[in-house]
């Protein structure tokens, strides 16, 4: 047979192909924008079906950047607190009783205590006694309910609280156990007062009038309580005015705040702490000791682990919500697929592998889910910036949840725009072609 | 070019087994026109298909230029397809989404032709049939007869070996069917193979050679 030669076609048929070329970057990239014009064709299908994406990876970022926030912004409270701290609780009291009655059941410290710890621990630099009490405080016709904490001096080292106006009482007034108070801002604003006008004020507090010498630096609120919303007064006042003095074992306290010479001592000061205190209250093993001491570290890697929960629900809920996205476009590709039966059977014809139609397809889930994720990242980055700005955290937006969410949206795309692209793929050409 | 030999094609019907193809033997050598002519329900269609390598015989041995098919697996079908043969159907199927131009170049992007060079061979082809005007026009501004012509132009990009037409001018009037038959007349006469599958015995008369099938069965015309 001679060869055929077709003029009507080509003046050269030697360049007739007789293999398929491989697969190139630029055949790769018309897919792309095949798959986008075929989106594009259906705008409102795709805008809908992406939506769920959308708000899947948006949720993600926004949920994870506010776990984060949440976090540093609990970490720093904690630092706040001053440094290289260490608190002692008042513990558990001995019972005979299995049941644990848990810290600050009993008031087992006591100002001698404090004193030991700072003549006989080394690596101790501070110690102030804390005595708290919840006490109304009153002001002419103004009265606000509020900590009233007995200290020393020591408790503006230790606690890192410096005063706002006027000064900390001095050794002198607690030694007196003298009638002066300072106040902290939130029990200022309460009292109807500013920090200057609060000076030489007299207030009542239980009856007993103190004199106003300072108020304290703005601290804020804590995980724990408002560090704001607190009075100081002498520890021997508060003792012998307010609460009364246990004649026998002295002023009992509620706890002792601890600072340690430098970060790198706090094992050790814990140590010296511990064994002082198991020889002062006879706690030494079997005993169980009745007192509790925790430091910053320890505060911090608890608030971390709520934190860290906190953060993976609501990741997890904004994940599940990704899922929910990803099956959306499962769907909307199923129906894409029944739609384009007939396409499916042209291409095939017309000499369209399998594969041809499986990659078609897939792109077109990928593209679909990845334009979905850019768009949700938007979302997220947008909302994090506006929660970060109203909060005031400068924790920044989760980089790492774009990226991740990104990846997940690519791994959406093509996990659940398989099954699709698959059943695409193995359609009979011939059942294709006669489908309408 | 074409060699059928002992085709048998059945469909399985619930528990029935419906022969639809029985004992064909046919050849058809290079540059021939053939037609295929039957009633509907003569299985002039699954013959057409088997040709096409769209569908395997139940049994039977097909060569295609020397080579058997049956022992191909679907990829290298395809490439068949792809390569050496070329489609019109009766209703046309050309996608709506894409210009004429786009269709034309459809089976170039599954051979793997650049983009260049399949814009080009496509330009050219729709100019050889007459639709140099209307590249970038979708189907639904073209009428009828373009586009079947659009058709032929995707059946001949890639320069096959055999055009199957089936029912080619089924869904055109008289005057534009007949347009459309001078059209393949003139592939024919430039060299081309072609087996033309109709039920319309004035259709059949434009091709050199007459196949008629009868309940599955070639039947002397």
């Amino acid at each position: 047979m001679a060869p055929v030669t077709s003029p009507i076609l080509h003046a050269s048929p030697q360049q007739r192909r007789r293999t398929r070329a491989a697969l190139t970057w630029a055949d790769l990239l018309e897919t792309i924008g095949l798959a986008w014009s075929s989106l594009v064709s259906n705008r409102l299908r795709s805008a809908l079906t992406m939506l769920g994406v959308i708000i899947g990876i948006g949720a993600v970022i926004t949920m994870v950047t506010i776990g984060r926030g949440a976090q540093s912004q609990t970490e720093q409270q904690l630092k706040s607190l001053g440094s290289n701290l260490i608190f002692v609780q008042s513990g558990v009291a001995a019972t005979n009783s299995p049941a644990s009655q848990g810290a600050g059941s009993a008031t087992t410290l006591v100002w001698d205590d404090a004193k030991a710890i700072a003549h006989a621990a080394s690596s101790v630099a501070h110690v102030a006694p804390v005595l708290n009490l919840r006490s109304q405080v009153v002001l002419g016709e103004l009265n606000t309910s509020t900590m009233v904490v007995g200290t020393t001096p020591e408790y503006q080292p230790v606690r890192d609280f410096l005063p706002l106006t006027g000064r900390f009482f001095n050794q002198a007034e607690l030694d007196r156990a003298d009638r002066v108070a300072l106040l902290g801002q939130t029990v200022v604003d309460s009292l109807g007062l500013t920090p200057s006008s609060a000076l030489e004020r007299t207030i009542r507090i239980r009856g007993e009038a103190f004199t106003v010498i300072g108020t304290l630096e703005f601290k804020g609120v804590n995980s724990f309580r408002d560090q704001d919303d607190q009075v100081l007064v002498p520890l021997t006042t508060m003792a012998s005015r307010i609460v009364g003095v246990n004649a026998i074992s002295g002023i009992s306290l509620d706890s002792i705040s601890v600072s340690a010479t430098r970060s790198s001592e706090m094992e050790a000061a814990q140590y010296q702490i511990t064994n002082l205190l198991r020889l002062r209250h006879k706690t030494m093993f079997p005993r169980q000791d009745d007192f509790v001491i925790r430091n910053q570290a320890d505060l911090v890697s608890a608030s971390n682990s709520v934190a860290n929960i906190f953060t993976s629900l609501l990741g997890g809920s904004a994940a599940i919500s990704l899922i929910v996205g990803g099956i959306g476009i499962m769907n909307i590709m199923l129906v894409s697929v029944s739609e384009r039966t007939r396409e499916i059977g042209i291409r095939r014809a017309i000499g369209a592998r399998s594969s041809d139609i499986l990659r078609q397809f897939l792109i077109e889930a990928v593209v679909l889910s990845l334009f979905g994720g850019v768009l949700g990242t938007g979302l997220g980055v947008v909302a994090s910036l506006i929660i970060n700005a109203i909060f005031g955290w400068r924790a920044g937006v989760a980089v790492d949840a774009v990226v991740l969410s990104l990846g997940f949206a690519l791994a959406i795309g093509v996990f659940f725009g398989a099954y699709p692209a698959n059943k695409a793929a193995h359609l009979d050409p011939i059942a294709a072609l006669r489908s309408d | 070019m074409i060699q059928l030999v002992g085709i048998n094609k059945t469909y399985a019907m619930g528990e029935m087994l419906l022969p639809i193809l029985r004992d064909i033997d046919l050849t058809i050598i290079r540059g021939e026109y053939t037609a295929i002519m039957g009633a509907s329900g003569s299985g002039k269609s699954s013959l057409m298909n088997i040709i096409g390598c769209l569908e395997r015989p139940s049994s039977g041995k097909y060569y295609f230029d020397a080579r058997d098919i049956t022992t191909l697996n679907d990829n290298q079908l395809t490439d068949i397809r792809n390569f050496r043969i070329g489609f019109v159907f009766q209703q046309f199927n050309l996608l709506s989404r894409l210009t004429a131009i786009e269709n034309v170049m459809l089976p170039m992007v599954y051979a793997g032709y650049s983009r260049l060079e399949r814009r080009q061979r496509a330009e050219a082809v729709l100019v050889q049939v007459g639709l140099g005007d209307r590249l970038v026009n979708r189907p639904n501004q073209l009428s009828g007869g373009q586009q079947q012509r659009v058709a032929i132009a995707r059946a001949l990009v890639n320069q096959p070996d055999v055009l199957l037409a089936d029912e080619p001018t089924g869904a055109l009037d008289s005057h534009t069917g007949a347009a459309v038959m001078d059209q393949l007349n003139e592939l024919h006469d430039r060299g081309l193979t072609i087996v033309l599958v109709t039920h319309d015995a004035q259709v059949a008369g434009r091709a050199e050679r007459i196949v008629s099938l009868h309940d599955g069965r070639i039947v002397a015309p």
